[in-house]
Formats: C-alpha cells, sequence, structure tokens
C-alpha cells in the first residue's frame, strides 16, 4: 500500500541527503582547490628559501631533519646527481629531474612535487597529495557533519507535519465510519486544508445526492403500499361476498367482481414493477435504433382491441420515417400508456389519434384524444406518483404518466400536455431531439 | 337501520354496500365529498361510513362541517391512513370510530351495530321489548324464547320499529329504514310486513297510529 506519509518523508529525506552530499563534494573541491593554490605556493616558498650552501655530502646516518610541516619532504642534489640532503630517506620518491611542479604518482600515493635549480644544487621539495586531501576532507565533513546530523530531526519533523496535515482525513474517515446508512448529513466543513477541501465537498454533494434519493425510494416504497391497501380491501370484501353468497347468481357476480379486483391488483403491481424499472439510474437497456413508425404501428395495433371493445377510433393519423437511438422496450410502454391513458378518458363515440411528424431536427410524437382535457392547474401534477385529478372515474394506478415522464426523460424527450384547440380533447406531444 | 357509505373507489363501495345490505342494512353510497354532504342534508341516517381520501370534499371537511352543524350522527372512519396520528386526528375531528383497510365485512357490521346501540343508550347488543328480543349481530329473533323466523326486511322493520319503543314511525319513514338508493319500493310493502310481523308475533304488537304511522308501544 502507498502511504503518502512514507513517500513524502523517503523522498523529502532522499532528496536532502542528496543536497547534503552534493554541498559536501562541492565543499571538498574547493577546499582541495584552494589547499593545493596555497600549499604550491608554500612549496615555492620553502624551496627558495632552503639554505643551499650549508649542505654537504648526506652523512650515511644522519638523524638531522630538516623540520618540515605538513609532511613536506626535501631532497637536495647537486650537479652531478649525489643527493646531498634528504629529509625523510623512509620516503622514497623518484628523482625528478623535470623542474616546475609535477604530480607523481608512487607506491605510497600521489606526491606533489617542486623542483628548482637553486645555484648548483636541485631543490626537490615534495608533500603527500593526501594531505591536502585530508585537509578538504576535514573542512567538507565539518561542513557535513552537522547537516546530516540534523536529517533525522528533519524526518521526525516531517513525520509530524504530515501526520498534522492528514489527521482532518481520519477525522472524516472516523466520521464517516460511524455513520448508520440512513445518516446522510453533510460532513463538517470548516477548518479543513485547502487540498482536503474538494474532497469533502464532493462526498457531501454526494451524500446530499444519495439522501435525496432514498427519500425519495421511501416515499415511493410508503405510496406502493398505501396504493397497494386499496384493491387489496376491494379483494377482501369481494372474497367475503365470493364466500357469503348463497344463491348460484350471487355467486358468479362475486365471482365476476372478484376476477375485477384480481386484474386491478395485478394492474397496479405491474405499474409499479415498470415504473421501478424505468426508474433513472436502473440499468437500462443500451440504446439501439428505433423505428418509431414501426413501433407506432405495432402499440396502435396493440391497444385496437381496447379502443374497439370502448367505441373508440384509435388510429395512426400521419407517420413519417424516423429512427432515433433509444429502448424499445421502454418507447413502447410509454407509447401504450399514453394510448391507453386516452381510451380510458375518452368518451365512446371518441377519437385516439397517434401522429408521427419530423420538425426541427426532432422526431415529434403525439398522442391526442376527444375527452375531456386537463385543467392548466394539474398540468405538472399528473405526473407524479399516484397522482390521480379528483373525480376521475377511470380506473387506474396513478401511474400511467409517472411512468411516461421517467421513459421520456431517459430519452431526453420533452412531453407538452395540451387541451386541443378547438376542444375538447387532450394532446399529448413528445418530441425526441434527433443526434 | 339505513346508513350512508362515502367511499370513491368503485369496488370497494360496491362490496361493503352489497354486504351491509346482506346484513340487513338499508345503504345509500355516495362517491365524493359534496354528494355526502347533500345526502345528509335531503335524508336522514343512523350511520356515516365514511373514507377520508375523497375527492371534491375530504372526508375530515365533511366531518367538520356536520359536526359544526350539530349533527350527532354515528360516524365511523374507513380509510387506508394507518398512522397513529391519523387515526387521533379522525377521532378528535368526531368520529366514532376508526377502521383501517384492508377490514373484514363482519367486523364492520359489528362495529355498526355498536355504534347504533351506542347511539340508543344501551350497552346489551340484544333488543328488548316486552317477550320479544331481537339481535341484530345474529339477525335472530325471538318471542318468549321461542326463535320466530324472519325475512330480511321484516327484520329491519321491526329492528327499526323495537330501536326506539314509544316512537311513531310515518310509513314514508319506515321504507327508507328499509330501502337503500335504487332500491325497488313495492306498494304497500310496508303495510304487507306489517301484516306478516303481527302473524308471526301477535295481532297488537305492533301497532297503527292511525293517519300517522306504526309504533311498538313502551313496555312498562
Amino acid at each position: 500500500m502507498t502511504s503518502i506519509r512514507r513517500q513524502l518523508l523517503l523522498w523529502l529525506l532522499t532528496g536532502l541527503a542528496l543536497a547534503v552530499l552534493a554541498a559536501g563534494a562541492r565543499i571538498y573541491t574547493q577546499t582541495l582547490a584552494e589547499a593545493n593554490e596555497m600549499f604550491d605556493y608554500h612549496l615555492q616558498q620553502m624551496a627558495a628559501s632552503l639554505p643551499n650552501d650549508s649542505f654537504g655530502p648526506l652523512p650515511p646516518s644522519s638523524t638531522q631533519e630538516l623540520e618540515v610541516e605538513d609532511g613536506l619532504v626535501v631532497q637536495i642534489w647537486d650537479r652531478n646527481g649525489l643527493e646531498l640532503y634528504f629529509s625523510r630517506p623512509a620516503s622514497k620518491l623518484p628523482q625528478r629531474a623535470e623542474l616546475g611542479f609535477s604530480t607523481v604518482k608512487t607506491a605510497h600515493g600521489s606526491w606533489r612535487v617542486f623542483s628548482a635549480l637553486e645555484q648548483n644544487n636541485v631543490v626537490q621539495v615534495a608533500q603527500p597529495m593526501s594531505v591536502r586531501q585530508t585537509i578538504a576532507a576535514g573542512m567538507a565533513l565539518r561542513a557535513l557533519v552537522p547537516l546530516l546530523a540534523l536529517l533525522p530531526v528533519l524526518g521526525i519533523l516531517i513525520w509530524l507535519t504530515i501526520g498534522r496535515g492528514l489527521r482532518p482525513l481520519n477525522r472524516i474517515a472516523g466520521a464517516l465510519g460511524r455513520r448508520t446508512p440512513d445518516s446522510l448529513d453533510a460532513l463538517p466543513q470548516d477548518k479543513l486544508p485547502l487540498e482536503i477541501q474538494p474532497l469533502v465537498q464532493a462526498l457531501n454533494e454526494l451524500l446530499a445526492r444519495l439522501a435525496r434519493a432514498l427519500e425519495s425510494q421511501k416515499a415511493f416504497v410508503a405510496d406502493a403500499a398505501h396504493e397497494l391497501r386499496t384493491p387489496l380491501t376491494a379483494l377482501q370484501l369481494q372474497i367475503q361476498l365470493a364466500e357469503r353468497a348463497k344463491t348460484d347468481a350471487e355467486r358468479a357476480t362475486a365471482f365476476a367482481n372478484l376476477r375485477q379486483g384480481q386484474a386491478r391488483a395485478a394492474h397496479l403491481v405491474q405499474q409499479l414493477l415498470t415504473l421501478a424499472r424505468q426508474e433513472p439510474g436502473v440499468t437500462a437497456q443500451p440504446h439501439a435504433p428505433v423505428d418509431l413508425a414501426a413501433l407506432a404501428r405495432l402499440v396502435v395495433s396493440e391497444y385496437a382491441p381496447l379502443a374497439a371493445d370502448r367505441k373508440i377510433d384509435l388510429g395512426l393519423s400521419h407517420e413519417a420515417p424516423v429512427r432515433i437511438a433509444g429502448d424499445f422496450e421502454a418507447l413502447r410502454v410509454m407509447l401504450g400508456n399514453l394510448i391507453d391513458n386516452a381510451i380510458r378518458y375518452t368518451p365512446a363515440g371518441g377519437v385516439v389519434d397517434l401522429a408521427l411528424h419530423l420538425r426541427d431536427h426532432a422526431a415529434v410524437v403525439e398522442v391526442s384524444d376527444t375527452g375531456p382535457g386537463i385543467p392548466d392547474e394539474d398540468r405538472t401534477r399528473v405526473f407524479d406518483r399516484f397522482y390521480r385529478r379528483e373525480a376521475t372515474q377511470a380506473p387506474g394506478s396513478g401511474l400511467g404518466l409517472a411512468i411516461v415522464k421517467n421513459i421520456a426523460d431517459r430519452h431526453r424527450a420533452a412531453i407538452l400536455l395540451e387541451n386541443r384547440d378547438p376542444g375538447p380533447g387532450l394532446r399529448v406531444s413528445l418530441t425526441f431531439p434527433l443526434a | 337501520m339505513r346508513l350512508l357509505l362515502v367511499e370513491d373507489d368503485a369496488m370497494i363501495g360496491e362490496s361493503v354496500r352489497t354486504g351491509l345490505q346482506q346484513d340487513g342494512f338499508a345503504v345509500d353510497w355516495v362517491q365524493d365529498g359534496r354528494a355526502a354532504e347533500l345526502a345528509l342534508e335531503t335524508n336522514s341516517y343512523d350511520t356515516l361510513l365514511l373514507d377520508l381520501g375523497l375527492p371534491r370534499k375530504t372526508g375530515l371537511d365533511v366531518l367538520a362541517s356536520l359536526r359544526r352543524r350539530g349533527d350527532a350522527i354515528p360516524v365511523l372512519i374507513l380509510t387506508a391512513r394507518d398512522a397513529v396520528a391519523d387515526r387521533v386526528k379522525g377521532l378528535d375531528a368526531g368520529a366514532d370510530d376508526y377502521l383501517v383497510k384492508p377490514f373484514d365485512l363482519e367486523e364492520l357490521a359489528a362495529r355498526v351495530r355498536a355504534l347504533l346501540r351506542r347511539k340508543s343508550g344501551r350497552a346489551d347488543p340484544v333488543l328488548q321489548v316486552g317477550d320479544l328480543a331481537i339481535n341484530p349481530a345474529t339477525h335472530e329473533v325471538s318471542l318468549a324464547g321461542n326463535p320466530v323466523a324472519l325475512s330480511a326486511r321484516e327484520f329491519a322493520l321491526i329492528h327499526a320499529l323495537a330501536a326506539r319503543p314509544g316512537v311513531v314511525y310515518s310509513r314514508a319513514q319506515l321504507e327508507e329504514k328499509i330501502y337503500g338508493w335504487g332500491q325497488e319500493v313495492e306498494s304497500n310493502t310496508v303495510e304487507v310486513y306489517v301484516h306478516s310481523l303481527r302473524r308471526k308475533l301477535g295481532a297488537n304488537f305492533i301497532q297503527n297510529v292511525r293517519g300517522v304511522g306504526y309504533m311498538i308501544p313502551k313496555q312498562t
């Protein structure tokens, strides 16, 4: 698992360590360069200041040493190459004839050598490079050690700061963890770091949407249960009457009523199911090309028997070759509900027309009837679930138009209800945008 | 006993009316609040069965204006609203009883009988007038302990008269008690039933008040 805290700590400390090392390297090279300059000068001075005359041939076991500092070694030869003086016999330095500065590699490390011709003698002053390197390294280390010692302290500080910064996240996680499924009020948004605010805000918006969805679901279930009571009450009464029936005629009537009651309850349940399936957010069928004209013919032929039964002239009055992207079954349910409504509310002898037009890059489906129409004040409420207009005599679940609305919304279709002019009658127009 | 049923659902209304008629009640049925008020103004009922979710005028409004007019008719609310708050509201608005849908026909009839009993100030479910005992729940009638077989209309007539001994009912009033709307009233029907009741219960049990109507005298 990735941890922001651990990653930040790791990368910050690595970066810091690299910076410290780079600084150390820079200090080292700079100091070394300065030391070189200084010591070279020193070597030169040394060579110049040697008392040349005093040297005779070396005594075999000379313990006399010219005091040399900084590991300096002095060698003096005469012109003939005879060693006159060697300050430190142990250190073997190659005899160099080259005058001036040179760097010599020996088995004991690198040496910086300065040779000069003083009168008749060759004076060579040498110094191991390690001396200069040690000095440079020492400088670098003195600068680095406090910085390196600071690293753990910085690490702890970073750890604590990030922990502090992330604490609101823990707080939110805790608050969310303690929630019950139905406590969906917003999380507190005050005193939040800038970086976490968008997250909490998005969470709050989600919670609000969930709360609304849950609320409407609860209301729906309550409404549905309430609405189911009516057909169930009728069924219970009808069953009792059937049980009480004493004559065959009474029994036949009772059973006919019972059958009607059962059909009504079944219709309501069917509509509830359809509505639940067409709820927004429910995984719906993917949209496919739908031939609206063919669909219109199909729905009209499906409802022709019902229309004939009610003495209503149902027909397809105009059609246009229109295809839209949609869910065929849902569209069929929608058109069916509209035509069913029109047939139910239109008195016998009336006309119900389905028409299909192509207007301004939109497919328009119209269902018009010669029924009583809907007064202006009820036009929006009729789409509410279980809303049935007062004094409605036609049987119904009160769900038909709610289902139509859901399906239309899913197809981004606009619904318009208008009373026909001249009346009477209602016209329902569905406008589908054509892609 | 004549009841007014106010119920907007056709199937429920139809079934309740049929069921209560089978129990010997005369039932008038209307489907909205306004029609209920009109019926209450033009007829007299022994009990009102009231749905709450009514078109045009809600049941609670009908009840409120009824009580405001000082009408003490027993009211039984029939509704799908089962929350305690709804029951309290209904009872506080002046209802005498509250029955939640779905309900049982037998229970409905029993509650109506209880309301009628309370209205006439009796606690005993059996009406007793002299030797005559009438049980409205079972429709059993007995005279000095011997069961008497009566038709539904005969029962309705004797029940109406025995509920208020000493009160004279006109022929029209008695017809109202026996028949609901739409039930065809045969001519001389009250006379016919009084005649057969006299045959079964004794000639002087129901007395004719000439020019006014019929009564069962108060027993001393």
